[in-house]
């Protein structure tokens, strides 16, 4: 509300709160009548005009380094300054002081609707959604259909910011094409009569255009097996804009494909990275971290939980020993602590289904309170907690097709959501038992099954006082076998895919079953020292350096 | 047949072709013959539930029931709960779907002995899938071979689909278990399952650095 008014104030137009939507749409996303309503209310301030012109000519000129500051220091600043709350300036306008530069022109509109995607209040207008994808077809389409490579160089954080992007705007638009209920007559025919856009099939043509085009996929093929990428890169390839294109769409893909439901494509996709290591292509942080969030959530959708725990467990511990390096640069910073409070959620919640020790400074942060709570309430059965950590962390599934032209005006947009979660709590449903059986079995080495069938029973508070032994062993054994299955899982060890893996228990706490005792196998921990110490030490040392420095 | 159309279908899947809906009959196709021919191909039939999702007028039911059910068959890999995400929450709900979802339901939870009961109560379910059955029972000896060193003769029946004597020697001969009487011996579990205990090691390279620095 107070954004509004302040808006309103500031530059004079006359709207209502509730009215926001349709008057929002009167700024039409014609070029031709925008720059008309913007020269009348806003002059850009002449420091945004040169930045405008230097920006132009560091594209031009390919100036790499200079464009790094620019993409990465000026725009976030002059945004700050000047556009927080408003668009841009207009296309033409831009146009006229750029000698209508046509790449010039295509990535700024990139940027112009990124941005209002990103800080306008009310989000883009339909016209808005379908003016930025037509930008996207420009773009991809001077890239894609030259001959020779294109004479382009973009520093790598804005070629991943962009597939992201791209990405990201055909989640919106699914999201926002699900909701019909809000939506005008005018508004619905027109979504209806340009299917074409936003299609999901031309988001994955997209993306698989440019893995082709760059001949990542066999790039990466050899770069694993310890060759000369460029050996196979081709034309294409060779350069670093179309090289690290592919590389991002791979991401780009295995969101997507996350975003379906599909977790069996979205591992595939990745053949031959190994998220875990440093390499050539893997220098962009947001990115690493992007792929951990999407390869550990279609690990944990697919029961493997201790694959799941390792990608998670490794990339939060990255950030949590890089975090310093993020802090600097704030419109990133939000993204990435989302993501990585969103993992520690998702870790928490392998963690009760599937305990296991990790590294100590991670599990010093799942002890804190909001964490610690959570998992509690958990391990404790209660399944409200699950789905609501789940929702909180899960990636925003959609539907690949709108709703029917006929259907009635509702909002379809949680359809997958829903139904994602659902899948995801018939698991946890499935395991609700393992925990309690866990927990006794804890305390013993061999446990006769009839005994911890009469604990269980007690568990459960028998109220008739009645008890049916063999009854309560019978369904015991299910549990039991139940307990095996679960937590003998595929676990990755070597190999260029990480869909392949050998079965193992690498829960902390196995047993067996001997005719009817049951032989427990827990791991132990001993304490350790070794950190402690090292604390010690530094603390000690320090003390010594400043009594040293104390000039009496 | 499913092994000659194996190459076939692989070309289909590579790249955006793969989701060209023209190929849906020559995929579909490639289904039935997996239920006919005891044969599995997971990637095929993802590809199948992608194409529907993405075109849902052409949602085929029969395919789509046949698909869930050779998941079942390959048990313990979690085929079953990856085709499931594939598809959507009205789509289960329809029938025989249902009834499939509920049988993946008691399967995961391996209560084995309703589950046969639910398939014997209606075989005309399960009866297009070649080997359903002794796929079935490959992940009852699963998980009785990960679980048991020792389980009596009589409950390792019941957990087959109370099978007779002649078949549970037969499932015993395959896995390489022994009689013993009542019993069955599966395996010698205390070799793979033990108390494992964790101690951190600390060696002088690793401290070399920190003491270097303690002057």
């Amino acid at each position: 509300m107070y954004a509004n008014e302040e808006y309103e104030q500031s530059y004079g137009r006359d709207y209502e709160y509730g009215n926001y939507e349709t008057e929002y749409g009167a700024h039409t996303g014609d070029p031709n009548l925008d720059s008309e309503y913007n020269r009348q209310y806003f002059k850009m301030p002449e420091l945004v005009q040169k930045f405008l012109q230097y920006f132009r000519n560091a594209v031009s000129e390919g100036s790499i380094f200079e464009l790094q500051n620019l993409y990465e220091a000026s725009w976030p600043k002059l945004t700050e300054d000047f556009f927080e709350k408003r668009p841009w300036p207009e296309e033409a306008e831009v146009a006229a002081l750029v000698e209508n530069d046509p790449v010039f022109m295509i990535l700024y509109k990139e940027l112009y609707f990124r941005h209002i995607y990103a800080r306008i209040q009310g989000g883009p207008t339909l016209e808005q959604r379908f003016n930025s994808f037509f930008n996207y077809c420009d773009l991809f389409n001077y890239i894609l259909s030259e001959e020779e490579p294109v004479p382009l160089e973009l520093p790598d954080l804005w070629l991943w910011e962009l597939v992201d992007e791209f990405v990201y705007q055909f989640q919106s638009f699914a999201q926002y094409r699900a909701r019909l209920q809000k939506k005008t007559a005018q508004e619905l025919e027109t979504l209806n009569s340009h299917n074409k856009v936003w299609n999901v099939l031309c988001v994955l043509n997209v993306l698989h255009s440019l893995v082709d085009k760059s001949n990542i996929k066999q790039q990466l093929e050899v770069y694993a097996s310890g060759g000369d990428p460029d050996s196979v890169a081709g034309e294409f390839g060779r350069h670093s804009l179309y090289k690290m294109l592919g590389y991002f769409s791979l991401v780009g893909l295995l969101r997507l494909h996350s975003l379906l439901g599909d977790y069996y494509q979205a591992i595939k996709v990745l053949e031959n990275i190994e998220i875990h290591k440093k390499s050539q292509y893997a220098h962009v942080p947001a990115c690493q971290i992007s792929t951990s969030y999407y390869v550990g959530f279609a690990y944990m959708m697919m029961r493997r939980y201790s694959d799941a725990i390792r990608t998670f467990s490794s990339i939060l511990l990255y950030i949590q020993r890089t975090k310093q390096l993020f802090a600097t640069k704030s419109y990133q910073h939000d993204q990435i602590n989302k993501q990585t409070d969103q993992m520690y959620h998702l870790l928490a919640i392998c963690l009760v289904l599937h305990p296991q020790c990790i590294d100590e400074s991670i599990q010093q942060t799942l002890r804190e309170k909001n964490y610690h709570e959570k998992m509690y309430k958990m391990q404790y059965g209660d399944l409200q907690e699950f789905e609501n950590c789940f929702v909180y962390a899960c990636p925003k599934f959609l539907s690949p097709c709108p709703p029917a032209v006929d259907a009635i005006p509702d909002d379809y947009s949680k359809e997958a959501i829903r139904h994602q979660t659902s899948v995801f709590m018939d698991e946890v449903q499935q395991q609700r038992m393992l925990p309690t059986i866990r927990s006794y079995l804890k305390l013993y080495t061999t446990l006769p099954i009839s005994k911890l069938a009469t604990f269980m029973a007690q568990n459960q508070r028998n109220n008739e006082g009645k008890r049916d032994l063999d009854k309560e062993i019978q369904v015991l054994i299910i549990h039991l076998l139940c307990f095996k299955h679960k937590m003998k899982n595929i676990v990755w060890s070597k190999g260029p895919s990480g869909l392949e893996g050998k079965f193992q228990s690498g829960s902390e706490l196995d047993f067996y079953i001997d005719n009817d005792m049951i032989h427990i196998a827990d791991t132990k921990v001993a304490h350790r020292y070794g950190d402690f110490f090292i604390r010690k030490i530094l603390k000690f040392e320090d003390l010594n350096r400043k009594l040293h420095h104390i000039k009496m | 047949m499913a092994e000659a159309m194996k190459q076939t279908v692989a070309a289909m899947l590579k790249g955006i072709e793969r989701y060209n809906p023209d190929n849906l009959p020559t995929l579909e196709r490639y289904v039935e013959i997996q239920s006919r021919e005891n044969a599995y191909d997971l990637e095929a039939n993802l590809a199948v539930l992608k194409l529907y999702q993405f075109n849902p007028q052409r949602f085929n039911i029969d395919i789509t029931s046949q698909i869930l059910l050779k998941a079942l068959t390959n048990f313990p890999h979690t085929d079953f709960i990856l085709c499931k995400c594939l598809l959507n929450e009205r789509q289960l709900a329809e029938e025989p779907i249902n009834q499939i979802m509920y049988l993946g339901d008691i399967l995961e939870q391996c209560d084995f002995e309703l589950f046969w009961a639910r398939v014997h109560s209606m075989p005309e379910l399960t009866q297009r899938i070649t080997g359903f059955l002794d796929s079935i029972r490959k992940f009852v000896c699963h998980v009785v071979g990960i679980t048991y060193q020792r389980i009596d003769r009589a409950h390792l029946a019941e957990l087959l689909g109370d099978v007779d004597d002649i078949t549970l020697k037969h499932w015993v001969k395959k896995y390489g278990w022994k009689e013993e009487g009542t019993l069955i011996f599966i395996a010698n579990q205390d070799e793979n399952i033990k108390t494992k205990n964790i101690n951190e090691k600390i060696d002088f390279e690793s401290v070399g650095a920190i003491m270097a620095s303690c002057r």
